[in-house]
C-alpha cells in the first residue's frame, strides 16, 4: 500500500467528519460506547502488516500530544526498525495537575484510544500492549476493553497498570520503570526507551490523545488530518482551559487557534492579568502580550512559551501572581524525584526564594539569587523536571516583576487571597509513594 | 646533567606528581559522589575540579611513560605503557603501571562519551577507580627505589592514608544517608519555614544560613 492510497477513506468506515470535534463525542460530555463508536468511525482499519501506518503518520505531520510534541512517525520508525520483542504503551497517566484532557478522553472516547493503540501495535509489530493510567480512570476503559474483546476487535491483549499520583509518573523512563514493577522514577537517557525499554525490549510510549489522532489518520488519511491546524503543526488538539472566573473545561481546538477565542468562549467575569501556557512546566505571559497570539508552538516559542500538554490558565486580576507561582514552585520542588543533586537541592531553594518574594518586604537580593540558582539547575537533571521548573519560575519573575516591586514596598495588589491554580497535596515520604 | 639522566629524572618526577594528582582526583571523586563541597566552592565546582585534575593527571602520566621509554639507561618498549608484562625491566611493577593506566584510559573515554553511554556502564567503569589507584600506588612503591625510604616514602604513606580515610568516609556517609523518599522533605524543611510560622524574619534567617 502506498501513501497516496492511504489518503482514501478505508473501506467500511463511516464518512469522515469535517471540522470539530474529531476526538470528543458529538454530544458534548456523553461517553461513546463501542456501538456509538463503530457507528461514528467504523472498525479500526488494520493494514495487515507492520510499517504501513508510519508513512501515514509522517505525511500527516502528527506530533506527540503528551507535551514534548515529538514527531510520532520517528518514534514509530525507530521501534518498528528494531528486531525482537517490542512493547507498546498508551500513556494516560496525565500527571500535570492542571490538565484533565487525557482523563476526559479516556472516559468519553476510550475506544478511539484503544483503536490507536492496536493500530500502532500493528505498525511496529508489537507483541505486548500496555495501558498506563491513574486509578480513577480505569472503569470506563475496562468496560471498553471487555466489549471489544467480545466483538473481536483487538489484535493484541491489553494489560492495565496504574500510575502513582506523582508529577513525574508519566515521564517515559519513569513509566517504563513502573511497568517493570519498580517505582515510577526517571532514569538517565540514553538508552532511550524506544531503543531499550520494558524488560530491555524497544518500547513505544505514546500519549493517549496521540493514539486517538493516529486512529483517525489510519481511517481518513493524512490529507484529512491536515485540513485543520497549521502547515507545520497540523490537526486538532485537546486543551484544558482554566478561565479567570474559576471555571475550567476541556476543549478540542484547531492548532493555531487565537488564544483570545479560547478565553472568550466562556462567560465573562473577572478579566485575566496573565496566562499560564503549557502547564506547570510552562511559561507565564502577560495578558496583553498573550492575547494576540495563536495556539501553536511556532508562535508561542517566539515568546518563550510552548503548548506542552495543552494547559491554558488565565490568572484573574484580583490574585497575586507571585503567591500563585510560589505555590506551584513548592509543589514542583516536592515532586522532585530526589535523584539528581541540582534538582534535589536547587528546586526547594528556588521555591523558598519565590515564597519570600510572595511575602511583602522581601530582601533585595532574592530575585538575583533566584536567577543565579536557575542557571545552576538548568540542564543538569536526568529528566526535564529541573528545566521545566526553571522555565516556570523564570517566566514568573519576568511577568510579575511589577508585583515584585510592589511587594518590596510592603504592599500587595491582590484583593483575593483564595488559592487559584489547582494543586494536589501530599508529599512522598516513603519509596511506596512512587508505586 | 646529561641528556640521558634528564629523561630519567623527568620520568621519576612526573611519576611522583601523577601519584599526588591521582590521589586528589580520587578524593574529589568521592566528594562528587557524596555531593560534598569544598570550603568556598559551590557543588558544581567540585565536579569541574575532579574532571580537570583527572585530565591534568593523564597529561603527567603520558610524560611519565614517554620519558621512561626515551631514557636509554634501561630498555622499556613504548608498548609497556599500555600492555602489561611488555617490559623486561621491572616486569611485574611496570605491568601494574600499565594496568592502572589502561583503567584510567577507560574511565576517561567513558566519561567523555558519557552523554552517549548507558549510565550503568559508565558507573561500572568509573567504580574501577578504586582498583586503579591501589594498583598505581603499588607500581609507584614497587618500581621506584626513591619511594621506598625517606621523605618520599612518607609522602606515599600520606597519600595512602588520605585515600583510605576518604574511602571509609564514603562508606560511612552512604550508610547514614537519608532514604531517597525523605530527602526532598528534609531539604524543603531546611529552606522553607514550617507551616504556621509565617514570620518573614524567621524565614530570612533560615535562607541566610
Amino acid at each position: 500500500m502506498t501513501t497516496t492510497a492511504m489518503d482514501e477513506p478505508a473501506a467500511g468506515s463511516a464518512a469522515p467528519a469535517n471540522g470539530l470535534p474529531r476526538l470528543l463525542p458529538l454530544v458534548p460530555g456523553v461517553p461513546e460506547d463501542l456501538r456509538a463508536h463503530l457507528a461514528r468511525y467504523g472498525r479500526p482499519p488494520y493494514r495487515g502488516g507492520p510499517g504501513l501506518l508510519i508513512h501515514g503518520a509522517e505525511a500527516a505531520g502528527l506530533t506527540g500530544r503528551g507535551g514534548a510534541a515529538f514527531p510520532v512517525y520517528r518514534k514509530l520508525a525507530i521501534v518498528a526498525g528494531a528486531r525482537g520483542r517490542k512493547v507498546i504503551v498508551a500513556n494516560g497517566a496525565e500527571s500535570e495537575p492542571a490538565s484533565r484532557k487525557d482523563a476526559l478522553l479516556l472516559r468519553v472516547a476510550p475506544n478511539l484510544v484503544l483503536d490507536g493503540l492496536q493500530l500502532a501495535a500493528e505498525a511496529i509489530g508489537a507483541s505486548e500492549a500496555r495501558l498506563y493510567l491513574h486509578p480513577g480512570v480505569s472503569p470506563e476503559v475496562l468496560r471498553a476493553l471487555s466489549q471489544r474483546a467480545a466483538a473481536g476487535i483487538d489484535w493484541l491483549g491489553v494489560t492495565i497498570t496504574e500510575a502513582p499520583p506523582r508529577f513525574l509518573a508519566g515521564q517515559e523512563s519513569a513509566l517504563v520503570n513502573r511497568l517493570g514493577g519498580g517505582p515510577a522514577l526517571p532514569t538517565f537517557v540514553p538508552p532511550r526507551v524506544s531503543e531499550r525499554g520494558l524488560g530491555g525490549a524497544p518500547t513505544l510510549v505514546q500519549n493517549v490523545e496521540t493514539l486517538a489522532h493516529l486512529a483517525l489518520i489510519a481511517r481518513y488519511g493524512p490529507r484529512w488530518f491536515r485540513a485543520l491546524g497549521t502547515d507545520t503543526e497540523p490537526g486538532s488538539m485537546l486543551t484544558t482551559v482554566h478561565q479567570a472566573n474559576g471555571t475550567s473545561q476541556v476543549i478540542e481546538v484547531e492548532i493555531g487557534t487565537p488564544l483570545r477565542t479560547l478565553l472568550a468562549s466562556q462567560p465573562q467575569g473577572a478579566e485575566a492579568q496573565a496566562l499560564l501556557i503549557g502547564g506547570y512546566h510552562g511559561a507565564w505571559l502577560p495578558m496583553a502580550q498573550a492575547a494576540p497570539l495563536t495556539l501553536d508552538n511556532a508562535t508561542l516559542s517566539q515568546r518563550g512559551a510552548a503548548i506542552g500538554a495543552g494547559v491554558i490558565a488565565a490568572l484573574p486580576a484580583d490574585r497575586c501572581g507571585l503567591v500563585e507561582a510560589a505555590r506551584v514552585a513548592r509543589y514542583l520542588a516536592v515532586e522532585s524525584a530526589g535523584q539528581c543533586g541540582p534538582c534535589l537541592n536547587g528546586l526547594p531553594r528556588m521555591a523558598a526564594g519565590l515564597a519570600e518574594l510572595a511575602r511583602r518586604g522581601h530582601r533585595r537580593q532574592v530575585r538575583a539569587d533566584l536567577e543565579r540558582w536557575a542557571g545552576l539547575v538548568t540542564g543538569r537533571g536526568a529528566c526535564n523536571h529541573p528545566d521545566g521548573t526553571v522555565r516556570f519560575v523564570a517566566s514568573a519573575l519576568t511577568v510579575f516583576a511589577p508585583e515584585i516591586a510592589v511587594h518590596a514596598r510592603g504592599h500587595c495588589s491582590a484583593t483575593n487571597r483564595r488559592p487559584f491554580l489547582l494543586l494536589p497535596d501530599g508529599m512522598p515520604t516513603t519509596e511506596d509513594d512512587w508505586i | 646533567m646529561s641528556g640521558t639522566t634528564a629523561f630519567w629524572y623527568a620520568s621519576r618526577a612526573t611519576g611522583i606528581v601523577s601519584l599526588l594528582l591521582l590521589t586528589a582526583v580520587l578524593v574529589l571523586g568521592i566528594l562528587v559522589n557524596r555531593q560534598g563541597r569544598l570550603p568556598g566552592l559551590p557543588r558544581f565546582a567540585v565536579t569541574s575540579l575532579h574532571r580537570n585534575i583527572s585530565l591534568l593527571a593523564m597529561a603527567f602520566i603520558a610524560v611519565h611513560v614517554v620519558t621512561a621509554v626515551l631514557d636509554t639507561y634501561v630498555n622499556i618498549p613504548i608498548l609497556a605503557g599500555v600492555v602489561p608484562f611488555a617490559s623486561g625491566y621491572e616486569r611485574v611493577w611496570l605491568a601494574l603501571g600499565a594496568v592502572s593506566f589502561d583503567i584510567m584510559l577507560a574511565m576517561i573515554i567513558t566519561s567523555l562519551l558519557r552523554g552517549r553511554l548507558n549510565r550503568t556502564l559508565w558507573r561500572a567503569v568509573h567504580l574501577l577507580a578504586y582498583l586503579s589507584w591501589p594498583v598505581a600506588f603499588a607500581h609507584s612503591i614497587g618500581s621506584s627505589r626513591d619511594l621506598q625510604h625517606g621523605w618520599l616514602l612518607d609522602l606515599g604513606i600520606a597519600c595512602a592514608l588520605i585515600v583510605a580515610a576518604a574511602a571509609i568516609w564514603r562508606l560511612a556517609h552512604a550508610a547514614r544517608q537519608l532514604p531517597r523518599a525523605a530527602r526532598v522533605a528534609a531539604i524543603l524543611a531546611r529552606y522553607s519555614p514550617p507551616a504556621g510560622t509565617k514570620g518573614p524574619g524567621q524565614a530570612r534567617e533560615r535562607i541566610a544560613r
